[in-house]
């Protein structure tokens, strides 16, 4: 049976904080459409010292192998990048996408 | 006129970015391993032959092959270096990177290692037990690319790119 995304999303988080020393925040982004398997999860992950490059998803399939049912994005972003979101100076409405809940490492 | 080196150098970065492009629709469309991969070797020789190219120029460049092991991590040095000359992330970053570029440079057909690695992402090849492989059923054991290292390199690949395509 599918876990559904929410709880995928919750896993992806912490094994991600557990592989990456400087990831600060990870947040789940919104819609999260549960009835469309094809629609992927969108994780916004805040990285210490990345290249800012603004809002930039990049893709994964999906491995059920691995407890993974759906694709994902990952939008990585620098500290400031994250407070330029919170601030509405950097924008992910024009991917139609809001900050979601705050997912943590444990 | 003839086309200059610098032509070459934003020619091959244009076609990294659109490489990095096509493998972002391939993994969103759930396609094999062997593809994304294919696409991602493809966008970072293409980087680092802009990298090249932009140096040494286009006659020096185009002919090399089994650069990406050694320029991939140069290329790390030289865009962190912008973000922070002391940024500690970018130090075990670029360690990372320097394990993945040689996994990377050897998924082309042209690089076997000295006949040891013959698996690519392109063409079946003869395995241990002299029987078949082929690159869509293999898994590509020695790249995890559903780890968060591939954001790190993609970005790193499309920072470089746009650089060098400017």
């Amino acid at each position: 049976m599918r876990s559904n995304k929410s709880d995928t999303a919750r896993n992806l988080a912490k094994a991600h904080f557990a592989n990456e020393p400087n990831l600060k925040h990870i947040h789940l982004l919104e819609p999260v459409n549960e009835d469309d398997p094809r629609d992927p999860i969108k994780l916004l992950e805040v990285v210490e010292g990345t290249l800012e490059r603004g809002i930039e998803p990049i893709a994964f399939p999906a491995n059920p192998g691995r407890g993974i049912d759906y694709p994902v994005l990952i939008i990585e972003v620098s500290p400031k990048e994250y407070e330029d979101i919170r601030n509405n100076v950097l924008t992910l409405k024009s991917h139609g996408w809001s900050m979601g809940s705050e997912l943590s490492a444990g | 006129m003839p086309a200059k080196s610098d032509d070459w150098a934003r020619a091959y970065a244009k076609q990294a970015l659109s490489d990095l492009d096509a493998r972002e629709t391939l993994a969103l469309a759930g396609a094999d391993k062997c593809h994304r991969l294919h696409f991602l070797q493809m966008a970072t020789e293409k980087v680092c032959k802009a990298h090249l190219t932009s140096r040494n120029g286009h006659e020096n460049v185009r002919k090399t092959h089994g650069y990406i092991e050694k320029n991939l991590p140069i290329i790390a040095r030289l865009f962190y270096s912008r973000v922070n000359s002391a940024n500690q992330m970018a130090m075990w970053e670029i360690k990372h990177i320097e394990k993945i570029a040689r996994e990377i440079e050897l998924l082309a057909p042209a690089c076997d290692d000295g006949g040891t690695r013959q698996d690519n992402t392109e063409y079946p090849w003869e395995g241990p037990r002299r029987d078949v492989q082929v690159p869509c059923a293999y898994s590509f054991p020695n790249i995890d690319d559903e780890s968060r290292l591939i954001v790190r390199l993609i970005r790193l690949i499309r920072t470089a790119s746009e650089s060098y395509s400017a």
